[in-house]
């Protein structure tokens, strides 16, 4: 708010503040801390208004007794209300004193001249004879504005040599960071392209390496098959023998004892005949058994007729046993 | 005269200011961010000298990245397509130089790949202008390298087949090249389409030419398609391995190492084996592999050639009568696999071969 600035010794003292309104404050106020009255600076006893030159100036440094002070505020308030009240309009001086006469007098330090009587002074003026209008003069404006006017200094005039110097080096330099930029983007992309080559070289090389290995492992993989499918057919072929060979020996033993096998079922069967013994059973058997049977024959039916006998015979007894039991029950 | 406006930034030329044109082939250029528009603006036009003289600025702008992006990413590149539809053929060559500008950035090549630009591309491959022709190769070729782009083309395979068995009769060496660079890309995704339209017969054609560009194209095409075990037969059946063992004795060395690497992948089979040994490529092999060169650039260039080599001997060594051979040449191998030999990769390649050479069962 408040600044105090001293350019050096010799200089004035120079005090300035942002402005702020003027607390007034009764000499019996409380603390400093309430609230502040603002008083209207236009009543405030501090501030001198008026002609600064009818006042009664203080000089600078007087000390002042508390007396003085006193009368000092004392005629500063009966002027304050004389101002007030507006009686000093119509102000009334005291009467004449006998001998004495009112005058009215300037007090102020420029005295001036007061009378009724006008200090006149006549003038007149005649027109000339009518002369012809005159031609009207060239019309020049008038000069407005300022004259200004410029001396070449030594050394004031452009010197392209030097002034060009800046613009040049910026020029310079950026075309050759440009042409550099570009430069670096070609080495760049040619750095890239020998990149890619070199992959494309290694991947290649990696490829034939890994066709290489794949055709080695096809490779191997057919032999194996083929090896394998060679020894499984080796097996098989002597599993065959083998089989063959039991079988054959089988065979062989089967049939050994096939043989009189055979020739003892033949003869059982009876393939093998004595020719007359055969004749014998063939011819002589059937007319003996034939024979036999007759014999038998008729013995069966002698027996047969033998039984029928007994039978008809015992059948007639019994009728005859109980024909007579009957009649003994009757002459019972 | 002054000097065209060939940079990429605006020139601050006064006449060009005022309108005046200073170099006629090309359109003014409008300042800032509304060049590229305003440039694509005047394509629509039917009057193709202004058109041409358009796409030429275009194609000077594109030089710069940031226009190239403005380009892709406020689309324009669809507007393309209808002036490689157009009538004048400078017109379409110079959409051609345009797309091959701008495919040398991602955004660009990702951007050409999704969009029907490419369907125009390859009808553009027919087209009568020789210039137009060789652009548009250029621009397939660009795209090729990329592995997205090798998938995106592998159904145009089948026409550059075609495309190579017709160029036989014309001289442009280039669109060959360029023809068999971009079969090669393709076929290292996916050998198998090339494969079934007669590759091996007619990439073995190409493997004489004269000019070593092509064969060393031919050779890298080669490589790449003899991955497949059937093109391996193939290779054999067709005689194409004595003309491969010639280029082995080629002066430029990427013919060389192409050459090596086409051999080393078709080894792997026992006919290719076989025919190798009778050839008597063993030799020729192992002085490629012996050969020092002082510059060590030139052993960066080589390297390809000494790592196929050793690779195309590992293979070798595996018929006994190449083995009983190499075991002859042992040290020279052994030598390889030493630490005097500063690439890792040589070293690892060597210690295989000499794994491969002394195996016993």
């Amino acid at each position: 708010m408040t600044s105090v600035s001293q350019r050096d010794k010799n200089a004035t003292y120079v005090f300035s503040s942002r402005p702020r309104p003027v607390e007034s404050r009764s000499k019996f106020s409380g603390s400093p801390t309430e609230t502040p009255q603002y008083g209207n600076i236009m009543y405030d006893r501090r501030v001198i208004r008026g002609n600064v030159h009818s006042q009664h100036m203080l000089p600078a440094k007087t000390t002042m007794q508390a007396a003085d002070i006193q009368q000092q505020h004392r005629f500063r308030r009966r002027s304050v209300e004389f101002m007030r009240s507006r009686d000093h309009v119509w102000f009334k001086t005291h009467d004449n004193l006998p001998g004495r006469k009112h005058v009215d007098v300037q007090t102020d330090s420029y005295l001036e001249e007061l009378s009724n009587i006008l200090v006149t002074k006549d003038i007149d003026s005649q027109t000339d004879r009518f002369l012809d209008r005159p031609a009207t003069p060239l019309f020049i404006p008038a000069k407005s504005g300022e004259d200004v006017a410029t001396q070449i200094e030594e050394g004031e005039l452009f010197d392209f040599d030097r002034e060009v110097q800046p613009v040049l080096e910026v020029l310079v330099g950026k075309t050759i960071e440009q042409s550099l930029l570009e430069v670096m983007e070609e080495e760049e992309l040619a750095c890239l392209r020998a990149q890619q080559r070199a992959f494309e070289q290694l991947r290649n090389a990696e490829l034939a390496e890994v066709q290489r290995l794949q055709e080695q492992e096809r490779r191997r993989n057919e032999e194996k098959e083929c090896r394998i499918a060679q020894q499984k057919e080796a097996v098989r072929k002597e599993k065959e023998t083998a089989e063959m060979i039991a079988a054959q020996a089988c065979a062989q033993q089967f049939l050994s004892k096939l043989f009189p096998a055979v020739f003892a079922s033949l003869r059982r069967h009876g393939y093998f005949y004595d020719p007359v013994e055969r004749d014998i059973e063939v011819n002589f058997f059937q007319w003996l058994m034939a024979e036999v049977n007759n014999t038998l024959e008729k013995r069966n039916s002698a027996r047969l007729l033998l039984d029928t006998i007994i039978h008809d015979i015992a059948l007639e007894r019994r009728d005859f046993f109980k024909d007579l039991e009957a009649e003994l029950v009757q002459s019972d | 005269p002054t000097i065209p406006p060939t940079t990429s930034e605006p020139t601050l030329d006064i006449s060009e200011m005022t309108g005046v044109h200073i170099d006629p082939s090309r359109a003014p250029v409008a300042f800032g961010r509304l060049a590229i528009p305003e440039l694509f603006a005047q394509l629509v036009e039917p009057d193709a000298a202004r058109r041409l003289r358009a796409l030429a600025s275009l194609c000077d702008l594109t030089h710069d990245p940031e226009r190239l992006y403005q380009v892709v990413s406020e689309g324009f590149l669809d507007q393309l397509e209808v002036l490689l539809k157009d009538g004048d053929a400078a017109v379409r060559t110079r959409t051609c130089e345009l797309l091959h500008l701008v495919t040398s950035h991602n955004i660009a090549r990702q951007a050409l790949l999704s969009s029907p630009l490419l369907a125009r591309l390859s009808q553009l491959l027919d087209d009568p202008s020789p210039l137009c022709r060789t652009r548009a190769h250029r621009v397939m070729n660009s795209l090729a390298l990329l592995p997205a782009g090798a998938k995106a083309l592998q159904a145009l395979v089948p026409k550059l087949m075609l495309k190579l068995q017709e160029e036989q009769e014309e001289k442009e060496e280039e669109v060959q090249a360029l023809l068999l660079s971009t079969l090669s890309c393709c076929s290292r995704l996916d050998a198998a389409p090339a494969l079934s339209h007669r590759g091996v017969t007619l990439i073995g054609r190409k493997l004489s030419h004269a000019c070593s560009n092509i064969r060393r194209e031919a050779a890298g095409a080669m490589m790449a398609l003899s991955v497949i075990v059937i093109a391996m037969s193939q290779v054999c059946e067709a005689a194409v391995l004595p003309v491969l063992a010639d280029l082995l004795r080629d002066q430029d060395v990427d013919v060389q190492a192409n050459a090596a690497g086409a051999i080393m992948n078709t080894v792997v089979i026992t006919t290719g084996k076989h025919q190798c040994l009778e050839l008597d490529v063993l030799p020729v092999l192992l002085e490629l592999l012996s050969q020092r060169k002082p510059d060590v650039e030139e052993e960066q260039r080589r390297k390809a050639l000494v790592l196929y080599s050793l690779r195309a001997l590992t293979s070798l060594a595996e018929a006994p009568e190449g083995r009983r051979r190499l075991l002859l040449q042992l040290p020279l191998l052994v030598g390889r696999s030493e630490p005097p030999e500063e690439d890792a990769d040589i070293r690892r390649a060597a210690r295989t071969a000499v794994n491969v050479v002394t195996w016993t069962p």
